[in-house]
């Protein structure tokens, strides 16, 4: 078998488990547990939160970004891992005793208000779209390179398997199991690198710290210098886009609505610990990719110039395994757990995106008298709908997936984040200031590919991968300002978040 | 006579007495923790170019790393999750003070 045909056959054992697994799981679900859904430890919910969060961006875009720029790629690591820290401290247990799960339902509740919670979840289904046209760029680089086809074309693949999948799942009831997904994730990840570091004669055995090597190779050997700080970019880049990404991680909708498979919320904290070391161990490895790639490009020969580093980077972890050498199956292997984490991701965004389409959109909004059927079918048309509407964007891909998915970030840090933070840390936040605040949010988010070429400063100010920087605290103080003008809200919500939110052991 | 109206009950900046200050406390010192070394160190890293310190934070290799690749590659997100095992290991001793606490209050 060659390297494409292993591929395309340890992509279908993969996705074959998964649903072999999820029917297991359901018959034993409905036996064994009760509410709440399965029982999994802190480990357990951390491998959840972990697999929860992994992505064609951490698989793919992680490593490519690094590949193509350097010591400023290490602000996607630094701004994807730093963000679960604001993320447990200021609002993971709060949101919990809160009881609301989905950002709309969340911000429906706490601010009183059909149109605020009309508004995010428009938000939330924009940032799930933006989302997923990263995945969707993923998987299609995988199609394309698994059957040997045009991007096109691959991403037109992509997203019937998808679309084919979510039916075939939905209609047996398939929960997903996570635990084993990051499992798959992870060892197709790591192990393929492994390999690579000992082909290359580096230390293999954790190649997280083996690279290093590598990096004096490139730097002695080439005079490829990988690590210089701020060399293309600004240190106000640098730290805008960390930032964007961190607050996003903390407004994320599918994010935030993880907190609640765990039975208290002593476990959910500790759980973020485990998420984030699982996470943290995709990390420490992409750049590894990355350099390995580099190294190898420049012992073949091949010249690194803009344009085909760009063509190349968000493929060159599996670039970096053909042209070391690697087992068919090996490479098979890494194509297989990049594409399953875009094709989870895609289906629990789409899924999610639908539910809110019909939910919040259908149901709460225009038809409250709507019929359990009529919402079903709103939901599966909205799975079509929002598929069409990524294949389009994907056809035809703005950016590299680390760039689109750092704009999906921008619009949650924009928006949500300062919506949740101050919807819980601030009493006095009313509907005003929440929906002038959204407005803000969206339009900083905007503001560069609307507004850059009337007003050239908002360009460097808010770029669009990186707008949270200026963008969030502008928001906040717009929401501060627009609610201190307004009359507060109603006593029984203030009362409601100082004894029940906070004062739950006064 | 109406009393006069409560206001401005839970706010971050003015947390109130009890397992909210304390919990506010360590929020603020994790997230002090976060930033001086996530931000912190990039300053510190541009402001130190062209000098000898700078020389120092790029030339040093740990791991045949240069320093300050090592740090933002790999101690910060070891560090996030030392700053995420520190707060839990606090909250959960704040929470068990307070709970003990609010238990004797109901003897």
């Amino acid at each position: 078998m060659n390297d494409s045909s292993w591929s395309i056959f340890v992509v279908l054992l993969v996705l074959l488990s998964f649903i072999l697994v999820g029917l297991r799981q359901k018959s034993r679900e409905s036996q064994e547990y009760g509410f709440g859904g399965r029982y999994t430890g802190r480990i357990g919910g951390g491998a959840a939160i972990a697999s929860n969060w992994m992505s064609a961006a951490s698989l793919m875009g992680l490593a490519g970004i690094i590949y193509l720029r350097g010591y400023q790629g290490l602000a996607y690591v630094i701004g994807w891992t730093g963000g679960y820290v604001l993320l447990l401290v200021l609002l993971a247990s709060q949101i919990r005793r809160f009881g609301k799960f989905t950002t709309p339902e969340f911000v429906g509740e706490r601010y009183g208000s059909p149109a605020a919670r009309l508004m995010a979840a428009v938000i939330a289904i924009a940032i799930s779209i933006i989302y997923c046209v990263a995945q969707f760029k993923g998987i299609g680089l995988i199609f394309a390179f698994m059957f040997d086809i045009g991007y096109e074309q691959g991403v037109i693949y992509g997203a019937l398997a998808v679309v084919s999948y979510l039916v075939v799942s939905g209609a047996l009831g398939v929960p997903r199991n996570q635990q084993l997904q990051y499992l798959v994730i992870c060892v197709a990840f790591i192990v393929p690198l492994m390999w690579l570091a000992r082909k290359l004669g580096y230390f293999w055995l954790l190649p997280q710290f083996g690279y290093g090597r590598a990096l004096t190779d490139l730097a002695r050997e080439f005079r490829i210098d990988f690590t210089l700080p701020f060399a293309g970019d600004s240190l106000f880049e640098w730290c805008a886009l960390c930032f964007t990404l961190m607050v996003g991680t903390g407004g994320l909708p599918h994010v935030l609505s993880r907190f609640y498979t765990v039975p208290n919320v002593r476990d959910a904290r500790w759980s973020v610990v485990w998420g984030l070391f699982f996470i943290a161990l995709i990390y420490w490895s992409a750049p590894a990719f990355a350099v390995f790639g580099r190294l190898l490009e420049a012992r073949q020969g091949i010249v690194f110039t803009p344009g085909t580093a760009r063509a190349a980077a968000d493929v060159i972890a599996l670039k970096t395994a053909l042209m070391a050498g690697l087992p068919g199956w090996l490479v098979g292997m890494l194509a297989a757990g990049a594409l399953s984490a875009a094709f989870f991701t895609v289906a629990g965004l789409l899924m999610t995106g639908a539910a809110s389409i019909s939910h919040d959109l259908y149901y709460s909004f225009m038809n409250p008298r709507a019929s359990e059927t009529a919402r079903m079918q709103v939901a599966k048309g909205g799975t079509l709908v929002l598929a069409a509407l990524v294949l389009l964007v994907a056809l035809n891909p703005p950016g590299l997936i680390a760039e689109i998915t750092a704009v999906a970030f921008a619009l949650a840090g924009n928006t949500i984040f300062p919506l949740f933070l101050l919807g819980i840390w601030w009493d006095r936040a009313n509907r005003y200031g929440a929906i002038a605040g959204m407005v803000t949010g969206v339009l900083c988010t905007v503001a560069q590919p609307l507004l850059g070429g009337v007003l050239p400063g908002l360009t460097s100010y808010f770029p669009v991968t990186a707008s949270a920087l200026c963008g969030a605290p502008l928001v906040i103080c717009v929401m501060i300002a627009v609610s201190l003008a307004t009359p507060a809200p109603p006593e029984e919500m203030r009362r409601f978040l100082e004894q029940e939110v906070h004062g739950h052991l006064d | 006579m109406s009393r006069p109206e409560k206001t401005a009950k839970v706010n971050l900046l003015r947390p109130k007495e009890g397992h909210m200050r304390d919990e506010v406390h360590i929020i603020l010192a994790i997230l002090f923790g976060w930033g001086v070394c996530t931000f912190g160190f990039q300053f510190l890293v541009y402001a130190c170019r062209g000098t000898g310190a700078g020389s120092l934070l790029t030339r040093l290799t740990l791991f045949n790393l240069p320093l300050h690749f090592w740090f933002t590659g790999q101690l910060l997100p070891l560090w996030f999750i030392v700053l995420c095992v520190i707060f839990n290991i606090y909250v959960d001793r704040i929470t068990e003070y307070h709970s003990r606490r609010r238990d004797r209050s109901y003897e």
